[in-house]
């Protein structure tokens, strides 16, 4: 079926053709309810509405069997019972819209058509109606350029990704203490989003010089996705590191999450070609509202509500943040204990197997409210002076990737201690609880019940794709692990990719865009 | 029309009236998404375009085709979930 359409559709295309079919379109194929159907119906003509008051047969009355309208009359008709059918050939009408998904059936033809200019006009009304429906943009699928096209035809190798194939893994050199770096390159090589922004190449670079991290990024994507098996030395990654955080270089062992931390933030600066442009061509030159890829991905807005004890007036203030660091009990501040089966703690499905802690419970230690004590008064606007006050963290934006570091590191007066609490995390984490309208809604007296939530949107998934799973655990011998297919990949922050084989490991296939990222600094034996 | 169509239409209509249709519709999407019945589907499509030949197969012969697999390739669950849902809305607006 060509793009040109059929020749019967020609003889639609007269008069005020265009507006007609928008309408069409409007009332009866994209409307949502009846009400809007009504409305829009009575919006643009009062011919339709006598005769359009419900979506049904008008032979039969069926609304099911495949209902299409007629393009040239106010005709409903079932297309499984061929009412349609019979229309088209009594009327001579040749053209009939499916009311479901909005093609056009050509009588004459025998078959859907595909015209574009009636293609065009279908999808503006399509994006109309979700806008309407508050629904935004959706997903579409891919539908090549003219200049695509053209790539695809000039370059005719095609490299296929079965099952079983290693295309996007491959091991990288430790160059020396290096593995913290390997192994935050190998969980960002495994980010869906990140690989597929830099696989369609969409960094416009505009550093005048080599250094820009981004397209070393997007080099390193190239690299892991050549299909070579040998291993990859990333050293002019490393170099550029060096280069833009200063911190970080040398040959001293780092951590994992300070590089990670200092990775994105380069590559948020270097992203500067990327960010969109208004309407006048003008770049938004906003730095809060930065919307390069590493931002779109991992920025939240973390918000924090103080509380006056006496006005009960309180102060909030959002930061954006890209890792959420979490204290962990062992550590010398005191961990607020949580007995299993209180307050809902079976949400995320978590199991409380001899009181270990869960990350769920360090989230809720990190969103509890704190009670500032009278050593830390703040001024009040409202008291107009000095009052004790509690302050509480919650989530005002989540990212579509989150990142928890665990602090095990805690730094005393003495030394440097590091704490080896075992903590679990599970397979999907719902962060409902722990954003700000939950909070809001329990101040305001509703007890929330854990309802299922039909709603996906704060739910998270350790199993960001089919093929990936990315938690990177720093200390002794760091590692990331990678779930590809079906082997769990275990790469010692270095050369080889150990597969061993994954028995019990089930995974969302079709899971939501949010994923998990877990910065974990404990040995992980496995 | 029978009593069976006429109660259908009557549901459809209260249902669509609520725009609970629309929410049923989204939520069946992403079942049935979710637990690869797409994606099958999608696959015997392919199958079927290669059999017939891209420049002969018509929509009505891929429909022929899908429309049985398509009906029986529905979990259970998926099912007992919007039967579920339909019957609760129904109690919650009958009148």
């Amino acid at each position: 079926m060509s793009p040109a359409g059929c020749a019967h559709v020609n003889a639609y295309k007269v008069d005020n053709w265009r507006q007609n079919l928008r309408v069409i379109y409007q009332c009866f194929v994209w409307s949502g309810s009846a009400e809007t159907r009504r409305r829009k119906v009575l919006q643009n003509d009062v011919r339709w509405t006598a005769l359009a008051k419900s979506c049904i047969c008008h032979m039969c009355g069926a609304h099911l069997n495949r209902l299409h309208s007629c393009l040239s009359c106010v005709f409903f008709g079932c297309f499984t019972k061929k009412h349609i059918h019979e229309h088209a050939k009594n009327k001579r009408h040749n053209l009939a819209i499916d009311l479901l998904y909005g093609g056009i059936y050509c009588f004459v033809c025998q078959d859907y058509i595909y015209d574009k200019e009636m293609e065009q006009i279908a999808k503006e009304e399509q994006r109309k109606a979700w806008k309407l429906q508050g629904v935004g943009e959706k997903y579409s699928t891919w539908e090549p350029t003219k200049r695509e096209l053209e790539l695809l035809r000039h370059n005719p190798k095609r490299r296929k990704i079965t099952t079983n194939c290693t295309i996007g893994l491959r091991g990288l050199i430790n160059l020396g203490n290096t593995c913290f770096m390997n192994c935050i390159v190998q969980a960002l090589t495994h980010t869906p989003l990140l690989r597929d922004f830099f696989l369609s190449d969409r960094h416009k670079c505009e550093m005048q010089s080599n250094s820009c991290l981004v397209c070393e990024m997007s080099q390193l994507f190239q690299e892991f996705y050549s299909g070579h098996r040998w291993p990859h030395i990333p050293f002019r990654l490393l170099h550029l590191v060096w280069t833009h955080a200063r911190h970080l270089a040398g040959y001293e062992q780092q951590d994992a999450h300070e590089f990670l931390i200092a990775a994105l933030d380069v590559l948020h600066r270097h992203c500067k070609g990327d960010t969109t442009r208004d309407d006048n061509g003008k770049k938004a030159n906003n730095p809060n509202h930065c919307s390069c890829i590493i931002d779109q991905i991992f920025t939240g807005g973390l918000q924090s509500d103080v509380t006056c004890q006496v006005c009960h007036g309180v102060s909030t203030t959002i930061d954006p943040f890209w890792d959420i660091s979490l204290d962990l009990p062992g550590s010398s501040t005191p961990f607020w204990p949580l007995s299993p089966g209180g307050d809902g703690s079976t949400v995320n499905g978590e199991s409380h197997l001899s009181g270990a802690t869960t990350l769920t419970d360090c989230l809720r230690r990190f969103t509890r409210p704190e009670h500032l004590g009278s050593s830390a008064k703040i001024k009040c606007g409202g008291c107009h002076s000095y009052q004790e006050s509690t302050k509480q963290l919650t989530m005002k934006k989540l990212p579509i990737v989150a990142c928890f570091h665990l602090k095990r590191f805690e730094h005393s007066a003495k030394l440097r201690r590091k704490i080896t609490t075992y903590v679990s995390f599970p397979l999907e984490l719902d962060m409902t609880p722990f954003i700000a309208s939950s909070k809001e809604s329990r101040m305001n007296g509703q007890y929330q019940q854990t309802v299922e939530v039909l709603n996906n949107d704060n739910k998270y998934s350790l199993f960001n794709s089919p093929r990936s799973l990315s938690v990177c655990c720093g200390g002794v011998g760091i590692l990331c692990l990678t779930l590809h297919g079906l082997c769990l990949c275990v790469s010692c922050g270095g050369a080889d990719i150990i597969c061993l084989t994954v028995c019990v490991l089930w995974w969302s296939r079709y899971s939501l865009f949010n994923c998990l990222c877990v910065v974990v600094e404990q040995v992980f034996s496995v | 029309m029978s009593k069976d169509s006429k109660m259908r239409a009557t549901i459809n209509q209260k249902l669509t009236e609520m725009g609970e249709r629309e929410r049923l519709k989204e939520l069946l999407r992403s079942k049935l998404t979710e637990c690869g019945w797409r994606d099958q589907l999608k696959a015997h499509c392919k199958d079927v375009i290669k059999e017939k030949g891209l420049e002969h197969v018509t929509v009505e012969d891929l429909v022929v085709e899908i429309t049985p697999k398509g009906r029986v390739l529905v979990p259970d669950s998926v099912k007992k979930e919007l039967l579920q849902r339909i019957r609760a809305f129904l109690a919650q607006h009958a009148t």
